[in-house]
């Protein structure tokens, strides 16, 4: 099997698409550097060494047939749902919300993994005969709910907000995706969005519309919401066209920014190099999603397309979210960038992505 | 579906078969599998979102950081450049002799860091600062209201506390974590006299901090209430310096941050300190005026330099503890000021107008020498009572046939109603105006004018009647004058006719002692009147003092050669007031004069508030502060009269000198 990946990676990988995402890792690194310089020491070399797990799950994950992947991935939901539970009942408790589980010194947050695992169950739920899905579309649709609600009531009991948000817009994304009939995804979604408006309006009062968000949103201050966010602005505002400098960036040397190395690395980033930063940064994701989208549409069968598309939507919407949170366009919920944020078990799911996608890469054409 | 996985076989490619490119692919060119004939649209239109997505969020950034990049910049400065406050000393209050009536001591101020207070340590703080429970619940709730960030900067938890227990704080530092103790200039009033003129310093309040914030003031910052301490706001102030620092998100100052250059402009700057006042007070005259004032319930009373117009005390009684008032002051003891029937908070030399009584006879006297208008030497029985038309006016006691002299000694007030029909209502005025009644003095300080009937203010009313002028002869009616103005009065009298304006400060100098500025006598006016007349007038009043007859024979002090006025001013009968021991409807107790009685040196008057008669009451506290002047404050120039062994000038002027 080895020399079949190696064979099929000089082949056929896009050596191409390394130029960005080598970007991505370097202006991750150097970020990390300036933004965890002042405050929390050594999470720069901690990050280093989740690079270096990190590798070895990526190639993993690219290495191992996709195919099996797809046989096994129900157990592999199930058990990641299991672990979900288990962090339910005896968790550990950092910021107000249940999310970490203990290996060792390294702790891990089974909530980042439970992404692949409803990923790897969609696609595998999408890709039976689709003579099945044109016949039976309530029963897909049905399930999807069930694939995509465990866990995510699970992660919002937790609670985190934002990978609960991530999973329900990755999971979207693939039903819109996926060739069921359009009339079925759209009652999908006006049952959806009707229920969930409902459920807000009505079913809730004042104070527990605001318990509730606070409660989903622990690291929020009610008193000082609005505080963190304005100081991401200013600092990707004053970061102009060329920014301050590397390491000179006052906003996040002085520490105005919050939790700057996790969720709001992006503001340090802009605040230091600028808008040519940024856009050097947007140009290098741009082209990853391009790439990670394209790959779709050479995929050799139905599980390929819909892991993918997946896999896109992951990194599409992490990116997205983060990057339209900390300026300011959405509130703040707690979504990382990936490659860039801090985050042992957040860059392990963003490689293990990459690697699958790696994976359906070089498997678009066979020997 | 099946929870088998069935094996898909797999579709045999080419191997090397033509690679295709990236946009082909994403336009649904690429190589489909098998089975897929049409192009997957899916990639087509999800290329589009994530482009239209990508151009959202630069467009996004390029309104941050480049439409709005500048404000985001500057505030993004704001937010670490951190000005400190280096406060200027204000200037200190100095009297004429250089001795300190107002300065600046250390004060500390307890500070807490939310952040770092330990419960132990709030309670511990209480124990030591003995805080009553209404304070430390106040203290409590303002520490738990901090949220964030703030937790991290220091609030002001009990301000100006005694040097005692800030040395017990200082000692058990280490058991108070997030306690800290600021030493900040805190004005003092060592002596606490002169109340009133100097004033009194409060915290600026948050509706003014806008309109002063130009002016460089910071919330925390004292501004002068009343007196000198307003009026010389400016030059006692001085200018605050400042100091720009880097500080973080928690307020710790980054010392040598290279981050430093970052900062435009100036970077610190040394506070001016505020100039000093040197006023005309005499600090030994003015303790002595207010303790001679605190024999009665509510007084006031002024000495000037007749040759110059200096103010060398004034006071009010009862007075307050500028101290107090400064900083420290309890609701409870705010609403006790307010509430004394005494009025301590009421300035009753500058601001407090009332009748002159007959000390006012000076201005129908000299109308009616001046103008010729009787025969000084002519005799006028005074049978106790005076009509006109059907009303009655009374005199204190029947006189019998008294002459000018006789009745300003004896005080008739028959003789004046006689004159005063002859003199009649505006000449009256006309020289009272000289004498500057009716006007305020220009002493600077906040002042009431007093007031002078005319012709046109009783026309108005209703009409003018001969009995408005009687009454105004004699100080009643209408005539409202305040206690400095007609102290001055008494001054252009004994100064041959100078009306002065009252000065308070006699230099202002900066802190090295350098004279900034030099305050000269300022002239008012002028006394349009003969010196035979004023001559005349002067030997009146030396008699009112030394003649046996005299109003205020029994005030007088052997050895102390004083010539004055007393007035009784009756006050309305309407007045409702409680007492207090005080009984309101009790006339007000004057006495205005001068000393010596020839080349007078000092003017002062005395009111006391329903004194009763002004012979009795004022005069005896007026002798008593001209006597300390003489003895402790001025002996040098005890005057020459004193001497026992020379004959007194007494009685009126020879007849012949009368001019008719």
């Amino acid at each position: 099997m080895m020399l079949e990946t190696l064979r099929r990676l000089r082949a056929q990988l896009d050596w191409p698409v390394f130029i960005p995402l080598g970007l991505l890792v370097l202006i991750g690194l150097v970020n990390l550097y300036s933004a965890t310089r002042v405050a929390p020491q050594g999470l720069f070399v901690q990050q280093l060494w989740w690079y270096a797990i990190g590798s070895v799950l990526f190639i993993a994950a690219a290495a191992v047939d996709y195919r099996i992947l797809q046989r096994h991935a129900w157990t592999l939901y199930i058990v990641l749902v299991l672990l979900l539970v288990f962090v339910l009942l005896g968790g550990k408790t950092v910021n107000g919300s249940r999310r970490w589980i203990g290996i060792g010194s390294f702790g891990g947050q089974p909530s980042e993994l439970m992404k692949i695992g409803i990923i790897l169950a969609l696609a595998r739920l999408f890709s039976g005969d689709p003579l099945d899905l044109e016949l039976r579309p309530l029963r897909y649709a049905l399930l999807w709910h069930l694939v995509l609600g465990v866990p995510a009531l699970l992660i919002l009991k937790q609670p985190d907000l934002g990978t609960a948000l991530i999973c329900t817009l990755v999971a979207a994304t693939m039903l819109v995706c996926v060739r069921l009939r359009p009339a079925v995804k759209a009652a999908v979604a006006a049952v959806d969005l009707s229920a969930a408006a409902l459920v807000f309006l009505f079913g809730l009062k004042a104070y527990q519309k605001k318990r509730l968000l606070t409660f989903l949103n622990p690291a929020i201050d009610p008193t000082g919401a609005g505080w963190h966010a304005r100081q991401a602005l200013f600092a990707i505002g004053s970061g102009q066209w060329f920014g301050k400098g590397y390491l000179r960036g006052t906003q996040n040397q002085l520490q105005f920014l919050p939790e700057h190395w996790t969720d709001f690395p992006f503001a340090v980033w802009a605040e230091e190099w600028g808008l040519v930063g940024c856009l050097v940064l947007l140009l290098a994701y741009l082209l990853l999603l391009l790439w990670a989208l394209s790959l779709s549409s050479e995929a050799r069968d139905r599980f390929a397309r819909n892991l993918t598309l997946g896999c896109t939507a992951l990194l599409f919407w992490h990116i997205v979210v983060n990057i339209a949170m900390v300026s300011g366009m959405i509130p703040v919920v707690g979504v990382t960038l990936p490659l860039i944020s801090y985050g042992g078990t957040s860059l392990l799911t963003v490689l293990i992505t990459l690697g699958l996608l790696m994976n359906v890469s070089i498997r678009r054409y066979s020997y | 579906m099946s929870w088998r996985c069935k094996r898909l076989p797999l579709e045999v490619h080419e191997a090397g078969a033509a690679r295709v490119s990236l946009v082909d692919r994403l336009r649904g060119r690429g190589a489909t599998p098998a089975g897929q004939q049409q192009p997957d649209p899916t990639v087509r239109w999800g290329s589009y979102l994530i482009l239209l997505t990508f151009l959202i969020l630069a467009a996004r950034l390029f309104q941050l950081q480049i439409l709005s990049g500048e404000e985001y910049y500057r505030r993004s400065t704001d937010n670490f450049v951190k000005e400190l406050d280096r406060p200027a000393v204000r200037g200190q209050i100095r009297d004429r002799h250089g001795r300190v009536l107002a300065e600046n001591r250390p004060s500390y101020s307890v500070y807490v860091t939310p952040r770092y207070l330990t419960p132990e340590a709030l309670e511990r703080l209480r124990k030591l600062l003995a805080l009553s429970d209404e304070q430390f619940a106040a203290l409590k709730r303002r520490i738990e209201a901090k949220r964030g960030l703030d937790r991290y900067r220091a609030l002001l938890a009990v301000e100006d506390i005694d040097r005692d227990k800030m040395a017990m704080l200082e000692s058990e530092k280490l058991d108070l974590p997030g306690v800290d103790v600021e030493v900040r200039a805190h004005r003092s009033y060592p002596t606490g006299l002169a109340a009133h003129a100097i004033g009194h310093l409060n915290m600026i309040s948050a509706e003014e901090l806008p309109q002063r914030l130009a002016d460089g003031y910071h919330p925390g910052d004292y501004v002068g209430r009343m007196g000198l301490e307003r009026l010389y706001e400016s030059r006692l102030r001085g200018q605050a310096g400042f100091e720009k620092i880097i500080v973080d998100a928690r307020g710790q100052r980054k010392p040598n941050s290279e981050l430093l250059s970052l900062i435009g402009g100036e970077l610190r700057r040394d506070p001016v300190p505020g100039a000093n006042l040197i006023l005309t007070l005499d600090l030994d005259l003015q303790r002595i005026l207010q303790q001679a004032l605190a024999r009665h319930h509510s007084a006031a009373a002024v000495v000037v330099e007749v040759d110059t117009g200096r103010v060398l005390a004034l006071g009010s009684h009862p007075s307050f503890d500028p101290n107090q008032l400064t900083g420290r002051l309890t609701q409870k003891e705010a609403q006790r000021l307010e509430a004394d029937p005494f009025r301590p908070l009421v300035d009753k030399v500058l601001r407090e107008t009332y009748f002159p009584g007959s000390t006012f006879k000076i201005v129908p006297t000299l109308a009616a020498l001046e103008d010729r208008l009787i025969n000084p030497d002519e005799r006028i029985p005074c049978h106790g009572r005076f009509e006109l038309g059907r009303r009655v006016f009374h005199c204190m006691k029947v006189h019998g046939p008294v002459n000018l002299h006789e009745a300003l000694v004896q005080s008739c007030n028959i003789y004046f109603y006689h004159l005063a029909e002859k003199v009649g209502l505006e000449r009256m005025t006309r020289m009272a105006r000289q004498f500057g009644f009716g006007s305020p003095t220009r002493i600077g300080l906040s002042e009431a004018a007093g007031f002078l009937p005319t012709l046109d203010f009783y026309r108005q009313r209703g009409g003018f009647r001969v009995g408005y002028a009687l009454n105004t002869a004699l100080g009643q009616g209408d005539v409202k004058v305040t206690v400095l103005q007609l102290a001055m009065a008494y001054a252009a009298l004994a100064n041959g006719g100078r009306l002065y304006q009252p000065l308070l400060v006699e230099r202002i100098e900066d802190p090295s002692g350098r004279v900034l500025e030099q305050v000269e006598p300022t002239l008012r006016g002028h006394l349009n009147v003969s010196p035979e007349s004023l001559e005349r007038l002067r030997r009146a009043l030396q008699g009112v003092v030394n003649d046996q007859k005299g109003t205020s024979y029994s005030a007088r002090i052997e050895g102390l050669d004083v010539a004055g006025k007393s007035g009784t001013a009756q006050v309305g009968k309407n007045r409702k007031g409680e007492s207090s021991g005080w009984n309101v409807h009790n006339d007000h107790a004057w006495f205005a004069g001068f000393a010596p009685s020839r080349h007078a040196r000092i003017a002062v008057a005395v009111l006391v508030e329903h004194g009763g008669l002004g012979g009795h009451v004022a005069a005896p506290t007026a002798m008593q502060i001209i006597q300390g002047y003489f003895q402790q404050v001025a002996p040098e120039q005890r005057p020459l009269a004193l001497d026992p062994t020379k004959p007194r000038m007494l009685g009126p002027m020879p007849a012949a000198s009368g001019v008719h």
